[in-house]
């Protein structure tokens, strides 16, 4: 009776997750549109074939290792640095409205974040924005950051720990508010500092969140943080070098060509190791620590 | 820890996280200050701190309809879709929570799965437009992002913190397990539904990613997406300055557009902070 609740959501999860599993049949088929999913004929690899073969696969699939990799360090540091900061502040009032601000930046849209940067990056021109007016204000060349790839793994990694610095510290900062005090007194009665006391008590002691926030963040690794790359590359390809990662480029295949049929087996190819690595990542964090176990 | 001397990291840690305030909340000022500013001055600068309190944008878009329906098509997703989303991940978190014998734990499992493996862009894509046929409709935005796993953590761990004696004696009263949910265990968990409700409204006001794969109609574009449309017809114009010339003040537009998408999460920020403090504290430790 009382499973009567989890209906709606039960028909949701069928309607919306697993029958689209069942449709990854795409991936092996020659689509056509009046023949739907199921009535295609089928071309058995071909499809994998011609992504393969198509030279983006190794540039598409390093991006996305790539950036993910930098992107989860990068916001993890951020993360704990911001927090073991926050966490020295003795004003109640600063303290708040800080981890206010900081965290804010997390409930803003990738679209937004997007206009952001070509304010600081673009301006009207493309050599302009606060950023290049800064450079030319130490003597610096401005640089037309729109047309030039080099930078952008940085650039987006920036953006990330912008978006994303404030959201983790407040995580790690619920940690360090969990450490009990007799820990900091004992180290206050052998005569430790601050600084020391946030490098061998506090840092320490953060170790089983960081590993549970890198482990999830391991397992989606294989899965490009499309929102945010796509509404600032945008279909910018003069970038797609350095920032092309598996989600943008099934998105333009799907939008740009309607290949149906390679861009499922792309994201077939990406859900099966990405599940892999989740499946791995999951295991290893249940082995590490039994209570935080996502599953 | 109240009687302890100024150390060189203890002011360290100020210089730092007074840099990340601002690192924070200068850009947000750039735009807001940006959008109050005329676009002859932006389009030399295409930014600016300190606004001459211009108001060409702002009265081009409350007097055009354009902004203003989209302005509807997003408080009706956020509205309908929090709605929605509320219904059916409470209803799901208090089965998981009661730990049924024989539904609760394969239920976990079913609901979590999806997070672990997906379809993918293309079966969801084509379930969407060639089967469901929802093209256009604002359902096609609030369907397919209904329930968030990391919410239904986050609820089913609240719900398991009520005192399980009064469900104990509203049951020996005779109440049933759907009269125990809708008139105990929602009442107090009212908290919890605000934390779970505020993350989902700002899912649903700031996504657009479902509403480029789904809506053409221009007409219907909810704010992010006609946001996002702005944007690059303006990296368009900025590799063409004299288009920015037009009649249009398209920097200043753009900025104002921003600042209106950002409003509402910018007012009713200061006082749903402390819920969505509370929300991933929740969802972190206790998931």
């Amino acid at each position: 009776m009382v499973g009567l609740l989890a209906l709606p959501a039960v028909v949701f999860f069928l309607v919306f997750n697993y029958l689209p599993m069942a449709g990854l049949v795409v991936a092996f088929k020659e689509f056509d549109v009046n023949q739907g999913i199921f009535g295609s004929p089928w071309n058995g690899l071909e499809n994998f074939a011609y992504f393969l073969e198509s030279g983006d696969a190794a540039r598409i699939l390093f991006n996305t290792l790539f950036l993910n990799v930098l992107f989860l360090g990068a916001t993890l540091a951020a993360g704990i640095i911001l927090a073991i900061m926050l966490n020295e502040i003795r004003s109640t009032f600063f303290k708040r409205v800080s981890q206010s601000v900081v965290f804010f930046p997390y409930f803003v849209s990738p679209v937004v974040i997007s206009i952001i940067l070509q304010v600081l990056l673009a301006g009207a021109s493309g050599g302009g924005g606060a950023v290049n007016d800064a450079l030319t204000g130490f003597g610096l060349p401005s640089v037309d950051w729109y047309t030039e790839p080099g930078p952008w793994p940085w650039i987006l990694t920036v953006v990330k720990i912008w978006q994303l610095g404030g959201y983790l510290s407040v995580i790690f900062l619920a940690a360090i508010m969990g450490i009990p005090e007799e820990v900091y007194e004992a180290g206050m009665i052998d005569g430790a500092s601050r600084a020391q006391m946030a490098w061998r008590i506090t840092l320490p002691l953060l170790k089983p969140t960081a590993a549970v926030l890198l482990v999830l963040g391991v397992g989606r690794i294989f899965y490009g943080d499309f929102g945010t790359i796509y509404a600032i590359i945008g279909d910018n390809g003069t970038l797609f070098d350095n920032t092309d990662v598996i989600d943008t480029y099934v998105f333009r295949a799907l939008r740009q060509l309607g290949d149906f049929g390679t861009t499922a087996a792309i994201g077939l190819f990406q859900s099966v190791v990405g599940f892999i690595l989740v499946v791995i990542a999951v295991l290893i964090q249940r082995k590490y620590s039994k209570e935080t176990s996502i599953l | 820890m109240s009687s302890r001397k100024l150390e060189p990291f203890t002011v360290v840690s100020v210089i730092g996280v007074s840099l990340a305030v601002l690192a924070c909340a200068i850009p947000f000022w750039m735009i807001i200050s940006g959008s109050f500013t005329s676009e002859t001055k932006l389009a030399t600068t295409g930014y600016s701190f300190f606004p001459d309190f211009d108001v060409t944008a702002y009265t081009m878009i409350f007097t055009g309809s354009a902004v203003l329906n989209a302005y509807l098509a997003s408080v009706f997703i956020t509205f309908v879709g929090t709605a929605l989303s509320l219904a059916v991940t409470s209803g799901l978190s208090w089965v998981i929570a009661r730990r049924v014998p024989g539904i609760s734990r394969p239920l976990t499992i079913f609901s979590y799965l999806p997070m672990l493996f997906s379809g993918g862009l293309v079966p969801l894509y084509l379930l969407v437009t060639q089967y469901l046929h929802l093209q256009n409709s604002y359902f096609s935005v609030i369907l397919p992002l209904l329930v968030m796993p990391f919410l239904v953590f986050v609820q089913v761990s609240a719900f398991r913190q009520l005192p399980e004696s009064i469900f104990e004696s509203a049951k020996i009263d005779g109440a049933g397990e759907l009269r125990i949910f809708f008139t105990i265990a929602l009442p107090l968990s009212k908290p919890i539904l605000a934390v779970v409700g505020l993350f989902y409204a700002v899912h649903y006001w700031n996504d657009w990613f479902m509403a480029l794969l789904f809506i053409d109609d221009v007409h219907k574009f909810p704010l992010p997406l006609v946001l996002q449309n702005l944007i690059s017809n303006i990296s368009f114009t900025a590799m063409l300055p004299q288009l920015a010339e037009a009649a249009t003040p398209v920097y200043q537009l753009r900025l104002a557009l921003t600042t209106v998408a950002i409003g509402p999460i910018l007012l009713a920020y200061p006082f749903a902070q402390r819920y969505f403090v509370k929300g991933i504290t929740l969802g972190a430790t206790k998931g």
